[in-house]
């Protein structure tokens, strides 16, 4: 399968920061592909997302998505690319206050000026698939962590992206709305062939997905696939993740 | 490290955040200052002021300085307290008594009032000197500038003292705000979520109804004699005017503007567009918490435009009626034959070039009519009842004043009226042109009514030809002015009818020449009929000027402090709101068009009060000008001239803080390395 991002030999340094937040990173991700991203903080994940998703621009390397070099996009480029090819879930749901759930979910079509009947019909149906269409004129203030977490998804999913990036999502949810929003990110990728790449530092979390990369000072020092059942993925996660921690003071190793 | 040494390092890191306070705090000391050293100039007051008019006039305008500076004050205040209230909740975390937390503010308060002062009193001497040198310019003062000294001690130790009140009660503010505030709420109140706003219709229609409402009264006044203002009284339909317009307002701004947005956010259509479905459900959100400072500032803005442009229009008016008034440089009645010669050579003692002077004589005749008096013009009679000239005993007999075509001309002439005079058709003896006084209130015209004279025993009928606003005579000397032919005049000459002389003296020599004017009216015992073009012009100039700066100065600081509670609003709302356009741009907005969000979110708040304000001064001046004033230029939209100049300059000032207010808000969201700079 064609991968629908790449990156090669990424690198991010800050200026006056202690060492390289990226270190020659190179990975690909395939079209429909749900990825994971663990690592403790501050060992590169937010820097990659934020690199990968043009919010940010690397030291050096090169990052191609559906067929477009990053690197030759300038800030009105970058802004259409976003636009036209990624979606974004945060761990703050970051909706907008004034605008109701629907308005809220409807944005990205109205920023790529879709049809206003063609707008309401997208909406009600992914409102139905995420359990939340009963809340479309409601405000984000009168909903809980989990609905509005899955409106923020609604919102990244609803026009399609390429990838969808997903910055720690289930942060600031208890668990049962955890597992709803997981199972929500999980069905779109199944059933609408959405490509995740998902940062997160939950072992639960991640095993929600087909493959992991494990940071640790900039670069991956473990990736995982899952092979059989979600327990048996958690479990292998869970083992990798303590033996990574048992490592912590050796000298690392590149995967 | 005590209280001092932390409000000191405070404003020292966050120089810039604390540099718009001071510069506008200081900014309104200035105006405050400068107003305060004029008044108290004993020197300028005396000269401008003969009747202590001056002097109550700046009592009441410093009492609403007063109030204007204490308000702004208050309201930087609280935006800056908003602005840190996590900080404060921070110092309340780490176990800072509140007392402590008041008294650091209290520090800060004294700190930038102290900087504020020193700036304002230095500036505002700057300011009070060059009003100084141009009140001395405009009305010709015989003063010494430089003996009225550069800085008033007497107005700074006022204003220290004003601005020690101003900073006792803006603790007291502070106070309240920090007792009434717990913990929780001080650590998270710098957003809060704004409550869901409710439609209703009926305040929305009634908002709708009772400014249109306002404003359709307003208009009634052209209906003329027939008008509501004239048939019910100016004072009840202005009353009723000014509630409707008031309430309009608010429940306009309140309950209508929300409820047509929220209409506009349902039609789909119109909405989903990459701007509209940001822009409408956030003025929606603003409105509820900002309404109450936009009607504030549209009504403030409102009231400030129309007083200036009422000021303004008060003051260009008579100067522009003085071609009617008074159209010859200099004029009076003859009333002994040696006025004439003795005129002259006085006109030729002050005179430096004697030459360039014209004096011209004038016969008018009064002639009465044997017309019905319904069918005679206003003028016929005009001045002949009327109280005021009673009392004065210049009370005028009824009847045509009659000049000749030629004479008319003539006099045009020599006023420097060329295309006026060319005008003057050619005359028939049956035919005349009736001068009006002013144009009749409803629209018509006497042209094609024939009069009768009575010239001798004989009845001579003569039809109006036109009517004319070109009177060549002043109305001190002649109303009711009907110009005749030069043979119809002969006859009306050979009738030993009542007869007056005067005598015009016009040219470039006789201009502007105050101590000819002084010497012929000391020859003339100050007779009412001597009438001086440019004397008048003078006198109306210091007359009014002297009110219109007063004014001025509370218009400016209006100007000054709606501005800048536009400029913290919009920033507080836009720098509360950063993390929207961090999203936005995440989701592909580009720089640009969030700038454009932002100019439009911005360009709305300023665009109502000054639309509220553009509305309310043309309707007001609209009945000021028909109600109030007399009509002797006709409606010439010429006479508007000194509205739209108001609206101009208030225009161009709200541009200027709108443009600053959206270079600010861009530069608050676009600073954050989240939104696209890195």
């Amino acid at each position: 399968m064609k991968p629908v991002l790449e990156a090669r030999q990424l690198s991010k340094r800050y200026p006056g920061g202690p060492g390289p937040a990226l270190d020659s990173v190179t990975f690909s991700v395939d079209r429909g592909e749900f990825v994971g991203i663990m690592g403790a903080s501050g060992s590169g994940k937010t820097t990659l997302l934020n690199v990968l998703s043009t919010i940010d621009r690397p030291t050096s390397g090169k990052i191609l998505i559906s067929g477009t070099d990053l690197g030759t996009l300038n800030d009105s480029d970058g802004a259409g690319f976003r636009k036209d090819r990624l979606g974004f879930i945060f761990q703050e749901y970051f909706l907008l206050d004034s605008l109701t759930i629907r308005e809220n979910i409807s944005v990205p079509l109205a920023l790529k000026k879709i049809p206003a009947r063609k707008i309401s019909a997208a909406v009600q149906r992914l409102a139905e698939r995420f359990g939340i269409a009963g809340q479309l004129d409601k405000y984000p203030a009168e909903l809980s962590g989990g609905q509005r977490q899955r409106a923020s998804a609604a919102r990244a999913i609803i026009k399609r992206p390429d990838i969808l990036f997903a910055d720690e999502p289930t942060g600031a949810l208890d668990s049962a709305s955890s597992t709803g929003l997981l199972n929500v990110l999980s069905e779109a990728n199944r059933e609408l062939q959405t490509t995740i790449l998902m940062v997160t530092h939950d072992a639960y979390a991640a095993s929600f997905a087909d493959r992991i990369l494990i940071f640790r000072d900039g670069h991956i020092v473990s990736e995982l696939f899952r092979t059989g059942d979600r327990q048996d993925f958690y479990r292998d996660i869970a083992s990798e993740t303590a033996r990574l921690d048992g490592l912590r003071t050796q000298p690392r190793q590149h995967v | 490290m005590n209280t001092l040494t932390i409000s000191l390092k405070n404003i020292r890191k966050n120089l810039s955040f604390y540099a718009l306070y001071l510069f506008s705090a200081a900014f309104v000391i200035t105006v405050f200052f400068a107003f305060l050293s004029f008044s108290m100039d004993d020197i300028i007051v005396e000269k401008i002021s003969s009747d202590g008019r001056v002097e109550s006039m700046c009592r009441t305008v410093s009492i609403f300085l007063m109030a204007f500076v204490i308000f702004y004050m208050t309201y930087s205040n609280r935006f800056f307290l908003r602005r840190r209230t996590e900080e404060l909740g921070i110092y309340a975390l780490l176990g800072y008594r509140r007392t402590s937390i008041l008294a650091l503010l209290c520090c800060e308060n004294v700190f930038l009032c102290t900087g504020a002062l020193l700036l304002g009193l230095f500036f505002g001497s700057c300011l009070h000197r060059g009003i100084v040198l141009a009140v001395t310019a405009l009305l010709d003062l015989n003063v010494d500038p430089s003996g009225i000294p550069f800085f008033c001690p007497r107005a700074a130790a006022y204003t220290a003292g004003f601005l020690l009140v101003v900073i006792l009660l803006l603790s007291a503010s502070n106070a309240s705000v920090l007792l009434r505030t717990s913990l929780i709420g001080l650590v998270r109140c710098r957003k809060k979520a704004e409550k869901k706003m409710k439609f209703h219709r009926l305040p929305a229609v009634a908002g709708l109804a009772m400014t249109g409402a306002g404003y359709l009264l307003a208009l009634d006044i052209l209906r003329g004699e027939d008008s509501i203002w004239i048939t019910s009284g100016f004072y009840l339909t202005g009353m009723i005017t000014l509630s409707l317009v008031v309430c309009g307002t608010v429940l306009f701004i309140s309950a209508f503007l929300p409820f047509l947005l929220n209409r506009e956010r349902k039609d789909e259509d119109r909405f989903y567009t990459p701007s509209r479905i940001i822009l409408i459900p956030g003025f929606i959100y603003r409105i509820r918490s900002g309404a109450r400072t936009l009607i504030m500032l549209s009504l403030l803005s409102a009231a400030a435009l129309t007083v200036s442009s009422v000021m303004a229009l008060s003051l260009y008016y008579p100067v522009a009626a003085l071609s009617r008034i008074t159209p010859s440089e200099i004029e009076f009645r003859v009333t002994e034959e040696d006025e004439i010669s003795e005129a002259r050579s006085l006109v030729m003692q002050y005179t430096s070039d004697p030459g360039e002077t014209s004096f011209l004589e004038t016969d008018i005749y009064t002639v009465s009519s044997g017309s019905p008096g319904e069918y005679l013009p206003a003028e016929y009679s005009l001045g002949t009842t009327d109280a005021a000239s009673k009392s004065s005993g210049n009370l005028r007999d009824p009847g045509f004043k009659c000049i000749s075509v030629s004479s008319h001309r003539a006099l045009l002439k020599a006023q420097g009226r060329e295309k006026a005079a060319e005008q003057v058709p050619a005359l028939k003896d049956n035919e005349c042109i009736l001068i009006k006084y002013e144009p009749n209130r409803d629209g018509s015209s006497e042209a094609g009514r024939t009069y009768s004279l009575q010239v001798g025993s004989e009845e001579i009928a003569v039809t109006v030809k036109e009517t004319s606003m070109e009177n060549s005579v002043s109305f001190a000397n002649s109303v009711g002015t009907l110009i005749v032919s030069d043979d119809l005049f002969r006859e009306i000459d050979n009738s030993a009818l009542p007869c007056r002389r005067i005598l015009s003296v016009n040219g470039n020599g006789v201009r502007d020449n105050e101590q000819l004017y002084s010497a012929l009216n000391h020859f003339l015992e100050g007779s009412p009929y001597l009438q001086g073009h440019s004397h008048r012009q003078r006198e109306l100039l210091s007359v009014n000027s002297s009110t219109f700066l007063l004014i001025g100065f509370l218009v400016v600081l209006f100007f000054i402090a709606s501005g800048s509670i536009l400029y913290f609003n919009n920033l507080t709302a836009v720098s509360d709101n950063k993390n929207d356009y961090r999203i936005l741009w995440k989701m592909g907005y580009s720089r640009k068009r969030i700038r454009r969000i932002i100019r439009r979110q911005v360009l709305v708040f300023f665009a109502i009060p000054f639309l509220f304000g553009l509305l309310d001064c043309i309707f007001a001046s609209l009945v000021y000008k028909n109600a109030l004033m007399q009509n002797l230029l006709g409606n010439s939209l010429l006479l508007y001239l000194p509205v739209l100049l108001a609206v101009l300059m208030t225009g161009v000032i709200y541009l200027i803080y709108w443009l600053i207010t959206v270079h600010a808000c861009c530069r608050a969201v676009f600073t954050d390395s989240g939104t696209g700079r890195t």
